[in-house]
């Protein structure tokens, strides 16, 4: 008898399901992998395993079956839950030493040599040692995740249910974090549930359950399942009724191409062919008038931001050339999101000069003139939940003074090619992130920008979403050359810009064309290991 | 109950509270409304701006003029202008009340003749207007009263009241006032604080740390409700502080039972506050939710603006269904009248807020669940 | 002129979407205000009156017959004072009148006859009227020697009536606090959002944005009390306006437009709408206070006097009170306009340079 088993679990909320008739079993220090893109059920199984939602179903714990939140009360000091949101169980007024006696204290542990020593020893793995005296609030994100985890282990549970720990942490705690996770499992036959967005994590992983549509579509080893999938990736070629991601095509039907070696994410580009939820083919159209760039469409020089003692932005020199798409990359807190803020006037700048398409910025007076040749697009989106997409996109041509029959031509004719035709009498918060994205992404198009820079548009948005969003973005360098600056946490998507800055603690730690940095280190298989050796270096 | 595990969470919400200076709302906030409105309501006129116009200059009007000169109720100024202009400064509210003394106003007196003054008050705050009409006609009486008897004139009938207020008898705003807002207070004030560290877990997600442990559900309230119970509980010292030394409202009666049926009265709020906690999921609603619950009926049927045996029908009813009215009773009493637990009615009261105690925590514990809506 | 059109109609579609939002004002503008004015008595009602009587009746009674509904409940007969001493200790009953032998005797004789009164003063304000009320009903027994009259006309309001005063005072407190709050909300919400950056870098000046949403919420303030106007104020209670209804209108739109800059300088200095709802407490009490709605300004201390006209409320409660009952010229209402109009531009130039620039 397994340690854990899940019999037909169902989480209904009101209006809609979470999870459908989920099942699984566990056997102990086993690690297993919840994948899928947002809203397919992770989260509620995760939260029916942990016992605190109702559900239908039964679930079995070591002999003890429960069927409610309540009956789930027997096993909850056995239980330790971390719920997706970066330090979303943590107080920001308390300091880290803190937190630990706290966790320790709600969950009554004994307070002995034992555990002082295990505390340290998690203290220590968590790279936390020297900062007990620091508050949660003023942690980095990377470090927030790695002390809600030591708080989640405290009192050593032996199931353990982490939902997308990793999420938003830089690559080299991700590493930290799952050193953790290894070592508890193996020293303390830990169950551990983990789901994850980054699929790199998933070899890490002792099998994987796939959700998709609030069901689970497939489980096994991940070897498995991209073994499954090799009948239908090829090179890229020409097809129908199939779909070309990243150099790849994917075919139910047996296409006139060579195979290729699928990838982890590639298993998601089959399941979306598998269930006929083919996304739509992006194009983009000709520009109504012609692009004039200076050679530097933007130059920063020694750019620094503090807030109070806190510097954010420490001397950051920058180019951004005609026709470029430069990737802007770092864990939370690096400096990204304020470095394109003082681009853009939303900071004042502290220290340093910048020069935008040519004109030397002073005051926001210099800026009036380059509002109509900027394209932004923010973090999370930012639209007016009380208005439709099409009553979002035209408010935003009316602001940029686009007279109202090109407004609506404009966005008709981005709605089709970006494909959120279907959708422009939705409310945004109705709509997947990824129709969200894009269509935010139309309505800084919507004035013909000359330059676009966009801030972690990727973050939370599904496999298949951001594979469509960085065809989107290659398109428009290439038909209308503009110059694109982009800031990501995800390392691979390094691969698909033409040059990188990586940011750390607000300093500049690697600027190059991705050709040279794959030149210089060898070694690299991927995008992530050459930054988690920059990491390193600079610890 | 593990004592422990409630000891330290409950430590945990006095270092978030510190830290997050909400601390400084706990106390700021009662002391505000307190001073504010103590200060600020006035229900007894005085320097009402009188303006008169005196168009006989005799030795009595100019004694009448004198009357109100003396007088800490007015602020006259005798002018010499057209009625019309006078009219005018009214509706321009520079003056509350305008007195016209007629012409050979003495003379037509000392004959027998009726002579009339004319009095003309600004009626816009018609409380206010009736009180300054009182005064004004209470002022020339005084004073026709006083010439009449140096005449050796004999009045046929006269009757003058013998006014003795009783529990306030300088007739102080402060002393009604002030006891009626400590109600109101300990009503808003702890509610909101409950609901608030309740729902702020709810709404950040350390809520989970909750949901997912061993811990019970009486931990648990106990944990977010001593915290409460234990901040306010300074707040009944400090409101009787300043009522007592900065109001200088008497204190008659027991301090032992307005300190207990005070605690009492917090641990009735801190419940309604657990109960909006449990309806709500963002502080800004619970916020507003405990402040239309709490503020309304506290004023409405705290006394302060009129009493409960002035109420009809709907308001008299629904002023039994609140706990202020209960609670106003024994505050007053402590405060201005005295009597303590040898009246029955008093009693009668703690018993009732006992009731209401137990029926809103019952209520506010029972609904809370340890699960996700 | 075109983005100003578009951001104010932008807002109000967002206002119309949120239907609680509008039922909340509506509530506010109609029930609330109605409520207000009815509930709220101002002049004493349901009076409790005891007495005790060893004149053997004659004038005694003829005072008592004068108290009566709805002031005063039927005059309740104590055989001691003591027994009616501990009436007014229970609070059954609120004013003693005590008619000992010689008070017979004396009034017949012309002799200053004294009545003791026993008054519960718990409730000063309610106290304090009855207490003039009683005057006045022994006045009328009293006859001077000298044919001296008075004769009192209370302007604008003949029969103090507190309904209107009290539906109009509501209405003052319901549109500051929906404008402050609402103005202060519709900013705080596009910082959230993170959507005000988005505004800060359109080829349109923040200055306009800002100045179309606060005035899209001063609009649906002006409906709002153009509704309790009309409906409420002039419908259920007949509140006169003896002064000009457009000088009434004109003088909110201004004042709601500078309570919309206090909004505007609350969505500055906060971060979330939390923050807001703290903020707009502290500074609204002391606002309100300062307005002289509770006591009349020159009753305050000095300091205060002049603190008080950083109160926009200030010149807006005394205007309308002068608009509707006083029934003040146009050309005389100047001091309020000015008031409201410096401190409301004062406001927005903060509001310009804290969050509607680049830099």
């Amino acid at each position: 008898m397994p340690q854990l088993e899940v019999r037909d679990v169902t989480v209904r909320y009101k209006k809609r399901v979470g999870i459908q008739n989920a099942s699984l079993q566990a056997e102990r220090g086993e690690i297993i992998g919840f994948i899928g893109a947002d809203g397919t059920g992770k989260s509620s199984l995760m939260h029916a395993i942990a016992g605190v939602i109702r559900f239908e179903g039964e679930i079995v714990y070591d002999g003890v079956a429960y069927h409610s939140p309540k009956e789930a009360e027997r096993i909850k000091a056995e239980i330790g839950l971390m719920p997706q949101g970066i330090g979303l169980v943590l107080y920001d007024d308390l300091t880290v030493g803190e937190h630990l006696q706290f966790f320790a204290d709600i969950r009554d542990v004994k307070q002995d040599e034992a555990f002082y020593a295990y505390r340290d020893k998690l203290l220590h793995m968590a790279g936390l040692s020297e900062f007990t005296d620091r508050l949660a609030g003023n942690l980095s994100g990377g470090m927030m995740q790695k002390l809600s985890l030591i708080c989640t282990l405290l009192h050593r549970p032996k199931l353990l249910i982490l939902d997308e720990p990793t999420t938003g942490v830089d690559p080299l705690s991700r590493l930290e974090l799952w050193e953790i996770l290894d070592n508890i499992r193996k020293e303390e036959g830990t169950i551990a549930l983990v789901s994850t967005a980054y699929m790199q994590e998933a070899a890490r992983m002792d099998k994987v359950l796939l959700f998709d549509d609030s069901k689970i579509i497939a489980k096994g080893k991940l070897e498995e399942l991209v073994h499954e999938i090799e009948p239908y990736v090829y090179e890229k070629s020409p097809c129908e009724e199939c779909l070309t991601i990243h150099g790849k095509s994917f075919s139910l039907k047996p296409l006139d191409a060579p195979h290729t070696t699928p990838s982890l994410e590639d298993i998601f580009f089959v399941n979306a062919l598998k269930s006929q939820k083919l996304p739509p083919k992006i194009e983009i159209g000709a520009r109504s008038d012609g692009t004039e760039l200076p050679e530097i469409v933007m130059e920063a020089k020694g750019l620094t931001k503090r807030f109070g003692s806190f510097v954010a932005d420490d001397h950051i020199d920058m180019q951004l050339r005609r026709g470029e798409i430069l990737g802007l990359l770092g864990a939370n807190g690096a400096g990204k999101t304020t470095f394109i803020k003082m681009l853009l006037g939303l900071y004042p700048i502290d220290e340093g000069e910048l020069t935008l398409l040519g004109r030397p910025i002073r005051s926001g007076k210099d800026r009036q003139k380059l509002k109509a040749k900027i394209g932004y697009v923010s973090q999370h989106f930012a639209l007016y939940k009380e208005l439709t997409v099409r009553e979002n996109l035209l408010y935003f041509a009316n602001m940029h003074h686009i007279p109202p029959t090109e407004a609506i031509r404009r966005i008709g004719r981005y709605a089709e090619e970006l494909g959120f035709a279907e959708y422009m009498d939705d409310f945004p918060s109705s709509l997947p992130l990824g129709v969200n994205q894009r269509f935010s992404v139309a309505a800084a198009l919507l004035h013909e920008p000359v330059v676009l820079f966009l801030d972690e548009p990727t973050s939370g948005v599904d496999a298949i979403a951001r594979a469509q969003f960085w065809e989107m973005l290659r398109l428009l360098k290439q038909k209308w050359g503009i110059s694109i600056l982009i800031t990501t946490h995800y390392m691979s998507e390094a691969e698909y810009c033409d040059r990188v800055v990586l940011l750390k603690r607000g300093k500049k730690i690697a600027d190059d064309t991705v050709e040279n940095l794959y030149k210089s280190h060898p070694d690299a298989k991927s995008f992530e290991e050459i930054f988690l050796s920059y990491y390193r270096e600079n610890a | 109950m593990k004592t422990r595990t409630v000891r330290a969470f409950a430590l945990k919400e006095f270092v978030d509270l510190y830290r997050s200076r909400m601390i400084v709302m706990v106390y700021l906030l009662p002391v505000m409304i307190l001073v504010l409105f103590g200060y600020g309501i006035r229900m007894e006129v005085t320097h009402a701006r009188v303006m008169i116009i005196d168009n006989d200059h005799s030795k009595f009007s100019k004694e009448l003029v004198a009357k109100f000169e003396h007088s800490k109720y007015y602020n006259p100024s005798v002018v010499q202008i057209p009625e019309k202009e006078a009219l005018r400064s009214i509706k321009q509210a520079k003056t509350d009340a305008l007195i016209i003394i007629p012409s050979s106003f003495e003379k037509r007196l000392l004959h027998g003749q009726k002579s009339e003054i004319g009095v003309f008050v600004d009626g816009s705050f018609p409380t206010r207007a009736t009180t300054i009409e009182g005064y004004i006609q209470g002022t020339i009486l005084d004073a026709a009263s006083e010439v009449s008897a140096r005449m050796g004139m004999k009045p046929k009938g006269m009757i003058t009241l013998n006014q003795r207020t009783l529990f306030n008898q300088a007739m102080r705003d402060e002393d009604a006032v002030v006891p009626g807002l400590i109600g109101l207070i300990l009503l808003v004030a702890p509610a909101i604080l409950s609901a608030l560290l309740i729902v702020k877990e709810k709404e950040k997600g350390t809520i989970f740390n909750f949901y997912a442990s061993p811990l019970s559900k009486a931990e648990f309230l106990a944990a977010k409700l001593i915290p409460v119970f234990a901040l306010h509980s300074l707040n009944i010292f400090l409101l009787f502080l300043l009522a007592v030394y900065l109001f200088d409202v008497p204190f008659r009666g027991s301090f032992m039972l307005y300190w207990l049926s005070s605690e009492l009265y917090i641990l009735i709020s801190l419940s309604i506050g657990l109960l909006v906690s449990v309806i709500t999921r963002r502080q800004v609603v619970a916020v507003v939710l405990t402040v239309i619950i709490t503020v309304i009926p506290g004023f409405l049927y705290s006394g302060i603006l009129m009493p409960i045996s002035s109420m009809q029908g709907e308001s008299y009813i629904e002023a039994h269904l609140f706990p202020v009215m209960y609670y106003n009773h024994i505050l007053y009493d402590t405060f201005l009248i005295g009597q303590g637990l040898a009246s029955e009615k008093i009693v009668l009261y703690l018993g009732i807020l006992v009731v209401f105690f137990l029926f809103y925590f019952a209520a506010g514990t029972l609904w809370l669940k340890k699960e996700m809506r | 002129m075109r983005p100003f059109l578009i951001t104010f109609g932008k807002e109000l579609l967002i206002f119309l979407r949120s239907v609680m939002l509008v039922l909340v004002v509506l509530y506010s503008f109609t029930v609330d205000v109605y409520v207000a004015g009815q509930g709220v008595e101002m002049k004493p009602r349901n009076v409790t009156v005891g007495y005790v009587d060893k004149t053997g009746g004659g004038i005694s009674q003829k005072i008592l017959s004068r108290l009566h509904m709805p002031e005063f409940k039927p005059p309740k007969a104590f055989l001691s004072q003591k027994a009616l001493s501990e009436a007014i200790f229970n609070k059954e009953i609120r004013v003693g009148l005590v008619f000992d032998r010689d008070f017979a005797v004396d009034y017949r004789k012309g002799r200053p006859a004294q009545l003791d009164v026993l008054l519960d003063a718990t409730v000063a304000s309610q106290s304090l009227i009855t207490l003039i009320y009683l005057k006045n009903i022994v006045l009328d027994f009293t006859d001077l020697a000298m044919p001296l009259q008075i004769k009192t006309h209370k302007l604008f309001n003949q029969n103090a009536d507190t309904h209107q005063f009290m539906a109009l005072s509501e209405l003052l407190s319901v549109i500051t606090l929906l404008v402050v709050i609402l103005a202060a909300v519709v900013f705080v919400k596009e910082k959230e959002d993170g959507t005000w950056d988005i505004m800060l870098l359109m080829p349109v000046s923040p200055k306009v944005t800002i100045l179309a949403k606060s005035l899209s919420q001063v609009f649906i303030v002006m409906i709002g009390t153009v509704i309790a106007v009309g409906w409420v104020l002039m419908g259920a209670f007949d509140v006169p306006i003896n002064g000009s209804f457009w000088a009434f209108v004109l003088l909110t739109f201004f004042y709601s437009f500078s309570s919309a800059g206090i909004g505007l300088f609350v969505a500055a200095v906060s971060k979330d709408v939390m923050q807001v709802a703290q903020l707009s407490i502290i500074i609204m009490m002391p606002l309100i206070f300062l307005s002289g709605a509770w006591t009349p300004i020159y009753a305050m201390h000095p300091i205060l006097q002049k603190l008080s006209l950083l109160s926009p409320l200030r010149y807006y409660i005394e205007g309308t009170q002068s608009i509707f009952f006083r029934g003040t010229d146009f050309v005389d209402l100047w001091p309020y306009f000015g008031g409201v109009i410096v401190l409301g531009a004062l406001l927005y130039l903060y509001g310009f340079r804290k969050i509607g620039r680049l830099f």
